[in-house]
């Protein structure tokens, strides 16, 4: 049987390619099962896995917990408000001290970079990162590509865009590594404010201009504008931003061919993409939400299969 | 204390002796004779080690303590003794314990509490009171006491009219003005190099640049104030470039390097091990080569290990979290012999002592003995049992390193493990 070369999902960095495709073939059988009446396998009953939110989040943690009950597995949620973090504990203790209640897996959201490779020398626990810092948020690059693969076929030889906030998006580095190991052409484009200076290190090509990132890809994976992330000013208004990087139906329309637009979500409407462009057959952000829970399922599973052993 | 050190390599380019094995006769402190071999007539202690070679006590001229304050990071009697077990004869050491050395009293302190060691400390005095980098501290009164230079460590001088007069106002007794490098508004939230690694690895990147334009901006107030400045541990090639040029001005300016930087780079920090998170931060390997050019053309006057305690419950943390720095005096040696010939490491490790004002002694009959023994051959991967501090933060864990200390005679006193 076919397993992961890893025992933890730190970032796609650490993955293969062929790791990639047993996850997205593991994940085309929970997407069937997940249409299926009842939405539900035991695989998982032995296992319980520990949702560690230390940064807010509402769809990437439904989505894992959703995945975590539907392989039915044993789930217990601990987020940053309710915990003793607040009270001066380390990182270390609070995860050592939730593997005391024998917990098998850890899925954490957390908001340092390498937060997830830390843990992961540190405790006895199989680690999921479900983002880290501006690092890495590796199941949301394999739903992006598995959501590419549904909808084009394959995911080589595809032009893929990533439009916004290069700087400080996990989601842009992990898709990124994700669609280079496939075999996709990446460019980023954005404000140059957001664009990481080294960018091109990593083998993507940089484009400023939006009209002509869009006329030379398959794909625009359209990230969002994380306000809450800035520390100082990048751009002057959100308003210019739009000017220059928003899309509209207008511009869609005007492209010679027909590209897919992605998102990560939760969309700004009106600032990244307008509501016609979120809402148009061209998009795929549902299939997105909905690739989500099926990719997550075949992560947890993977994973789980290697602490069986 | 009397003591003949037996058939030792003499490595002193200033000295007569430099490379021939001698024996040397140590009488109440003092060299007192050095010959090919001698008899042991009075029946003095002899030293006799294997492939022992020596050479003129080391220095190092950044060494962070923890006394006052951080005890748990460091105390000064273990310091020195981690400093004697390395080979350092002096240290000059940092204004960044609890509270900040700004004041006599502080520097009185430091100075009293190593008295009669076998390691001398050199105090080095804050530039600006508490390093807040808004008002001169007490410099001179400072210098009296025994600091032997004035810097805030880690921390930039960010007016620089505050630099000006500092440099205008410290050239009247001719002292040392330090200024760590570093436009903190480029900076940012940086907390590694810029680069390839920072990129892949989602660190915030601090840039070059940031070094780069506050040196550039210190050798201007340099050359209009005509003072004397000490730009601790730079760690980019355009530094080194720039120093170049202002030496070749005429320009009264040194600079140092830290050892880690002349010796690791970025791709280190690959598996997020916070005991590369340094300051400034390890750059490329194209940086580490200028440095290395650096050493050897003699833009770069010193180097340093940059030796900062840090314990572990400000290490074994988030990346980000992190404290920076590394401790270095137990891997100075070893590290710098992976990359230069014993002779230019010897040098290395001797320098920078005019330029702070400590005493130095040749190897030479009549002289106060000095002496740092060391064997420079013997590979061996750099390991916690390798460490004396009490902290265990180093960048060399792990790392092949060449050649061993075996100690140091100083004064009246030796230390030889």
């Amino acid at each position: 049987m076919s397993e992961l070369s890893v025992n933890h999902l730190l970032g796609i960095k650490y993955l293969n390619e062929k790791d990639i495709q047993l996850i997205f073939e593991t994940a085309d059988q929970f997407k069937e099962v997940i249409n299926r009446p009842i939405k539900k396998v035991p695989s998982l009953r032995d296992i319980t896995i520990a949702n560690l939110f230390f940064e807010n989040s509402t769809r990437t943690k439904l989505s894992f917990e959703l995945a975590e009950k539907r392989l039915s597995a044993d789930v217990i949620n601990f987020s940053a408000s309710q915990s003793s973090v607040k009270k001066g504990e380390t990182l270390i203790d609070t995860v050592n001290n939730i593997l005391s209640m024998k917990v098998d897996m850890v899925v954490m959201r957390h908001p340092n970079p390498g937060a997830g490779v830390f843990l992961s020398k540190h405790v006895n626990a199989s680690i999921v990162n479900a983002g880290d810092g501006a690092h890495e948020h590796p199941t949301q690059a394999l739903l992006d590509s598995y959501s590419i693969r549904e909808k084009l076929g394959d995911v080589a030889g595809k032009n893929v865009v990533i439009v916004g906030d290069i700087l400080h998006s996990r989601v842009a580095l992990s898709n990124i590594f994700a669609l280079k190991l496939q075999g996709a052409n990446v460019k980023v484009c954005g404000p140059k404010t957001l664009l990481p200076t080294y960018i091109e290190s990593l083998g993507v090509g940089v484009e400023t201009n939006l009209r002509k990132a869009l006329e030379w890809c398959d794909v625009a994976n359209m990230l969002r504008v994380q306000n809450e992330r800035l520390d100082i000013s990048y751009f002057p208004s959100t308003r210019e931003y739009t000017q220059l990087f928003g899309v509209n139906k207008a511009l869609l329309d005007s492209l010679s061919k027909e590209i897919v637009i992605m998102h990560p979500g939760p969309i700004n409407r009106g600032v990244e993409i307008t509501s016609d462009v979120a809402d148009s057959k061209q998009s795929i952000i549902l299939n997105q939400v909905e690739n989500g829970v099926a990719i997550r399922m075949a992560v947890i599973y993977l994973l789980a299969a290697k602490i069986k052993q | 204390m009397n003591l003949i050190i037996k058939s030792a390599t003499i490595i002193d380019k200033t000295s007569e002796h430099h490379g021939s094995q001698k024996d040397i006769l140590i009488e109440n402190g003092v060299i007192t004779q050095i010959a090919t071999s001698l008899e042991n007539s009075q029946n003095y202690e002899t030293i006799s080690l294997e492939n022992l070679h020596i050479s003129q006590g080391w220095f190092d001229s950044s060494v962070s303590l923890g006394e006052p304050g951080f005890e748990e990071r460091e105390t000064i009697e273990n310091g020195l003794k981690t400093a004697a077990k390395s080979g350092f004869t002096a240290i000059a050491v940092n204004p960044n314990a609890h509270p900040i050395a700004d004041t006599k009293a502080d520097i009185s302190y430091l100075k009293s509490k190593a008295f009669g060691n076998i390691v001398d400390l050199h105090p080095i005095g804050a530039l600006t009171n508490a390093s807040k980098s808004v008002d001169l501290a007490e410099v001179f009164d400072m210098k009296n006491a025994g600091a032997v230079a004035f810097g805030d460590y880690q921390k930039a001088v960010k007016n620089p009219n505050l630099l000006k007069i500092a440099l205008l106002y410290a050239d009247n007794f001719d002292g040392l003005v330090l200024s760590f490098p570093q436009e903190d508004d480029i900076v940012g939230k940086g907390i590694v190099n810029e680069g390839y690694n920072s990129t892949r690895l989602g660190l915030k990147g601090m840039p070059s640049l940031a070094e780069e334009l506050h040196v550039a901006r210190d050798l201007f107030l340099l050359e209009y104030t005509k003072g004397k400045l000490h730009i601790p541990t730079i760690s980019t090639a355009k530094s080194v470039e720039l120093i170049r040029k202002a030496k070749a001005k005429g320009l009264n300016v040194s600079c140092s390097v830290a050892i880690h930087n002349l010796v690791l780079t970025d791709d280190e920090l690959e598996g997020f091990d916070t005991n590369y998170k340094v300051l400034p931060p390890l750059r490329t390997e194209n940086d580490r080569k200028a440095l290395i050019a650096g050493i050897e053309d003699g833009t770069i006057d010193m180097v340093t290990s940059d030796h900062n305690p840090i314990d572990v419950e400000h290490k074994k943390v988030e990346f980000d979290n992190a404290l920076y720095g590394t401790i270095g005096l137990e891997s100075a040696f070893g590290a710098l012999q992976t990359i230069f010939d014993t002779e230019t490491t010897i040098k290395m490790l001797s320098a920078g002592k005019e330029r702070f004002g400590v005493e130095t002694s040749a190897i030479a009959v009549g002289q106060t003995v000095n002496l740092t023994l060391f064997n420079p051959e013997g590979s061996y991967t750099f390991s916690n049992e390798h460490i004396h501090s009490s902290s265990q933060n180093s960048a060399f864990l792990g790392k092949k390193l060449k050649g061993s200390v075996y100690g140091i005679v100083h004064k009246n006193q030796k230390l030889i493990s």
